[in-house]
């Protein structure tokens, strides 16, 4: 490298913006973000800026009218259709967390506190349902739940029912057990992280003191797991709520979710509109819950 | 400046900030700029048309003779319901071939997407049975907008051994209380609607009229807490009946055809009141890319190879007259077709051509229903 190569680089960009950069540590910043930011506008900003454009919009045959309007909206507080589907996307969507927290917590506390060697290796069996593609895990769960699935031929071997339990597939339950099963890997990693940062010497400090193990969990322990519990739940809970293709697949006639509702405006209903502003009263919902959740988080920290 | 130098320098730590910094801007540029320097050309599936179809259409069965002169198969993006191929298509998407039914084809063309067919290029055009084609919505300039490709009927099919038939075969059945819960029934409104509407008494030129919305929807939602899936997916409803998981469901010629070929006692019943028959067929896009190839797939799809197995696997009939030589008159009867096509067709009813305004009220209605409202 020589010095003559040096002053040719120099020379590429004007004087003034080098001097310019050189003096606002901020632009330089900005100018490094410049990338990110651009794919993040054109990726997430423009098409939710479009979202909300065309929620205003109507149609008058196979043409979208650009007029705004709030017909749209008005159309979902008169329908009951929208409300009944959004409560129930709700329903579902916090029942799976619920259970799915409750299941996972055990798992994350023994790899936590009752493994000593290999623990990567044991998160990566828990994982292990993940390196699957997602559709095929709720295939996998249509052979189990099925009429003459593996859930239906136990029991009816064993002796427990006389005729197969019909509501095992094609309904809310069903959802709720592929939804629980197919997101456990979101709710055990946080409190897993969550319980492995508790300070051992607490415990030990508890038992000294004369806890028994039952009150050390509830004294020490739980406590200071929520942080994680409260994390896996907004894990859990903001994609589930919205999830379109596992109540599509194993949710029948009674476990369509709003999500469905949304596909079908934009698919054979060629309702765009009217799509996009279901959408964003999805986006206000999930954020209202999301809310909530932050400030149970607050309230669990302090 | 030398590229050794800099990998010595970054191995004894003395690479200064700013030549890597400069390294970092050099392999920058380049990763942007390489998918822009010309490449070699492509595997050659960009030189064949693509063909929007249902699935389970898409098949290397249909194109012997493509193959045949061209090498390879086209290209295949498939669809579930005709809703959803035109609103698709509407949005921009292209492909040059599309496959929708006879009666969707005044809407479809309405929308200026498709062009008409110019038969002249087809050698297999002579064979095709004309009823299938020659009606006055579908021609342009004599030209047809939609050249046939499969017809059949939508009716029910059940299980022999699980259904408990009582009386004549009809469209109660999918409304027999009995069998709450493990009955099925085909997704798309396109074809809810017109059975509904058969079941409902509705006569077909009376279906856009309040009264006949009216009925078809209390019979529709009539039906629904009877129903264990919707789908427009033939895959999932056979495995739900070879299971036993349904009893009877509405569904097309095919299901039973592959359902029988597996042993399962299953029967395609013939409603009392009439099934409900159609004619689909493919469409060419007004911007084609692929125009050349595009009329080489028409003509395979056409050919007496595709009709035949079209009649034999699929159960749907054939449109190249050529075809029906191969197969005697049981055969015929047991897949439910007849040597002259137009008796199996009028035997039916046959979906009448709609309005825009007529289908968005149905498709949003029926959509509804599904959900329960």
């Amino acid at each position: 490298m020589t010095l003559a190569d040096h002053s040719a680089m120099a020379a590429v960009p004007p004087r003034a913006l080098t001097r310019f950069l050189h003096r606002h540590e901020a632009w330089r910043g900005y100018l490094l973000l410049a990338p990110a930011l651009t794919l993040m506008a054109a990726a997430i900003l423009f098409p939710l800026g479009m979202t909300v454009v065309m929620s205003t919009w109507s149609l008058s045959g196979y043409d979208m009218v650009t007029t705004p309007g709030i017909g749209n909206y008005t159309a979902m507080v008169e329908n009951p259709m929208f409300g009944v589907l959004i409560g129930r996307s709700l329903a579902v969507a916090t029942t799976a967390t619920l259970v799915t927290v409750a299941l996972c917590y055990p798992m994350a506390y023994f790899v936590a506190f009752h493994t000593y060697r290999h623990k990567a290796l044991w998160l990566i069996v828990m994982t292990l349902p993940f390196w699957t593609s997602y559709l095929l895990r709720v295939f996998a769960w249509k052979v189990v739940l099925g009429y003459e699935g593996v859930l239906n031929t136990a029991l009816l071997g064993l002796g427990v029912v006389e005729q197969p339990v019909a509501a095992l597939l094609y309904s809310q339950t069903a959802v709720t057990i592929v939804l629980a099963h197919s997101w456990a890997a979101f709710a055990i990693l946080p409190i897993y992280v969550s319980l492995e940062k508790i300070d051992r010497t607490y415990l030990e400090a508890a038992a000294d003191l004369g806890d028994s193990p039952a009150r050390r969990f509830w004294r020490i322990t739980f406590p200071l797991s929520l942080p994680g519990v409260v994390a896996a739940c907004i894990m859990m809970f903001v994609p589930t709520v919205g999830e379109y293709i596992t109540p599509a697949m194993v949710g029948g006639p009674d476990g369509m979710l709003i999500g469905n509702l949304i596909q079908a405006m934009f698919g054979p209903m060629n309702n765009w509109p009217a799509g996009a502003a279901l959408a964003v009263v999805m986006i206000l919902t999930i954020g209202l819950a999301g809310l909530a959740f932050l400030l149970l988080d607050r309230l669990v920290r302090r | 400046m030398d590229v050794l130098d800099q990998l010595g320098a970054l191995r004894e730590g003395k690479l200064s900030r700013r030549a890597f910094g400069r390294s970092l801007f050099a392999s920058g540029i380049s990763l942007v700029t390489v998918p822009m320097l010309p490449r070699r050309a492509q595997a050659a599936a960009e030189d064949h048309a693509t063909y929007f179809t249902w699935g389970g259409f898409d098949i290397p069965d249909y194109f012997d003779e493509y193959v045949a002169k061209r090498g390879e198969l086209p290209n295949f993006v498939t669809f579930g319901s005709v809703e959803e191929a035109l609103n698709k298509l509407s949005s921009g998407f292209v492909a040059d071939i599309a496959h929708p039914c006879l009666s969707d084809v005044p809407r479809w063309s309405s929308t200026g997407l498709f062009q008409p067919v110019d038969t002249s290029r087809l050698s297999n055009w002579a064979d095709m049975i004309p009823e299938l084609w020659n009606v006055p919505y579908n021609l342009k300039d004599g030209m047809p907008w939609m050249v046939p490709f499969e017809w059949g009927q939508t009716s029910i099919a059940y299980r022999t051994d699980l259904f408990d038939l009582q009386g004549e075969e009809s469209w109660d059945m999918l409304w027999d209380a009995r069998h709450a819960g493990r009955l099925g029934s085909l997704g798309a409104g396109g074809d809810v609607w017109w059975c509904a509407a058969i079941k409902a008494g509705v006569p077909f030129d009376q279906i856009n009229t309040d009264m006949a919305f009216e009925k078809i929807s209390a019979v529709l939602r009539e039906q629904r807490p009877l129903i264990r899936m919707y789908t427009d997916d033939t895959t999932s409803l056979d495995t739900a009946l070879a299971a036993g998981e349904i009893v009877a469901s509405m569904a097309w010629n095919s299901s039973v055809v592959s359902l029988s070929a597996q042993g399962v006692p299953v029967k395609f019943a013939r409603p009392k009141e009439g099934a409900l028959t159609w004619v689909c067929g493919m469409m060419l896009h007004a911007q084609a890319p692929k125009i050349d190839s595009a009329y080489d797939v028409l003509d395979s799809l056409i050919s007496e190879a595709a009709a035949v197995f079209n009649m034999r696997d699929y159960g749907y009939g054939g449109v190249n007259r050529k075809a029906f030589a191969g197969f005697s008159d049981e055969e015929l009867a047991v897949l439910g077709l007849s040597r002259n096509p137009v008796d199996t067709l009028q035997a039916g009813h046959f979906g009448i051509p709609q309005t825009a305004e007529w289908d968005r009220r149905m498709t949003e209605t029926w959509e509804q229903i599904k959900l329960g409202f």
